[in-house]
């Protein structure tokens, strides 16, 4: 299983990574905002999406709609880790067809749960 | 804005009469004149108003500008607040990186500690239940031994690191002062802006609305007491919330 870290913050990559690694997810990669991301999920291999939402250049929210809109993407999974709160946003994500929505600060087992949770509905 | 008193004088009366006179009569350049003096009359009042105003302005934006304090915080305090605020920021990234060192070098360890535990379980126990001959047990206590060895090393350098993440978290108390700081200077800036919008504008509303964002723009952590309007507030209602739309 091979995914893909999204955020601007680069020791938030690094907890993701750290906390992913201990789940036994190994085979990751970073981009620090969608603009990076995009042509990395296009022309690579990956099989799941972690994204934060407020980054700059291409905003997660966006990223996950470019992925939406992509016949080679549509069907990833997207899960977001994200300091954004709001209803409207959580509801905006959830129509954008986000599969899992995790607000910061979280913790490990938060992580575990929604991936396990994701991984469940997929199969 | 004009005061009405002042155009009601015997003078104006008079005028006015004059201006009837002039019309019954038919003087069309009788009238004319009459009325161009009542419009001077009317025009030098505006006049009069207009540069006690542009006046008043003039003063204020004086006084405004000659502030040291503001020409200070503008061209000193403000861009210093700026680099101590990224400042700031370098030094929790600092302080996240340092700990996540820390972390990354003891994970292996305590991994280490724990595979090298779990295979001398299964001998240890044999030994218990005396299942164990004499070459077995001077090979366990042979393993014993390295591992008594290499547990004393590897818990020393578990210290060392944790060690190392306490000291990593004297960020707290440097940034709490930076920011402290900035918070003085903001304070500062809000009074002199309070200021600036009273001398401008007589009728300072105070209840001006806040103007929303847009619930859709990216807002950033929200900060407890400031952001509680449509927000969740933690990792449970956003699972309520999801469930409730299907998920």
């Amino acid at each position: 299983m091979k995914i893909l870290v999204v955020d601007d913050f680069s020791t938030m990559r690094r907890i993701i990574k750290n906390l992913l690694r201990d789940l036994g997810f190994t085979n990751t990669a970073e981009a620090d905002d969608g603009t990076t991301a995009l042509p990395m999920l296009q022309n690579g291999d990956y099989d799941f999406l972690v994204t934060d939402w407020n980054m700059p250049g291409m905003q997660g929210i966006d990223l996950l709609k470019a992925v939406r809109a992509d016949a080679k993407l549509a069907n990833m999974p997207v899960l977001m880790v994200t300091a954004e709160q709001k209803r409207e946003q959580i509801v905006e994500a959830a129509q954008a067809g986000v599969n899992g929505y995790i607000v910061k600060p979280f913790t490990a087992l938060t992580l575990k749960e929604k991936l396990e949770k994701i991984f469940e509905r997929i199969e | 804005m004009l005061e009405a008193e002042g155009l009601i004088t015997e003078d104006n009366i008079a005028r006015v009469k004059d201006l009837l006179a002039t019309m019954e009569a038919g003087n069309e350049a009788g009238v004319k004149e009459v009325l161009d003096e009542l419009t001077h009359i009317r025009e030098s009042d505006i006049y009069q108003e207009m540069g006690k105003l542009t006046r008043e302005l003039h003063d204020a934006i004086k006084t405004f500008g000659m502030d040291d304090q503001i020409a200070n915080i503008t061209e000193h305090d403000i861009p210093d607040a700026r680099a101590r605020l990224k400042h700031v920021i370098d030094m929790t990234d600092k302080a996240a990186n340092r700990t996540m060192d820390a972390v990354e070098e003891s994970l292996p360890i305590c991994a280490g500690m724990e595979s090298r535990s779990s295979n001398l379980h299964e001998a240890w126990a044999r030994f218990r239940q005396r299942d164990m001959d004499v070459n077995e047990f001077r090979e366990l206590a042979q393993q014993l031994g390295t591992f008594l060895d290499e547990n004393t090393i590897d818990a020393g350098k578990v210290r060392n690191s944790l060690n190392d993440i306490l000291m990593a978290q004297d960020f707290q108390d440097l940034t709490s002062q930076i920011i402290k700081r900035v918070i003085a200077l903001v304070e500062q800036v809000e009074d002199k802006l309070i200021g600036l919008v009273s001398l401008t504008s007589e009728q300072f509303d105070k209840t001006i609305e806040h103007k929303e964002k847009n619930g859709l723009e990216a807002a950033g952590p929200a900060v407890p007491g400031l952001d509680d309007a449509g927000v969740v507030s933690g990792q449970d209602e956003v699972d309520d919330l999801l469930s409730s739309l299907g998920f």
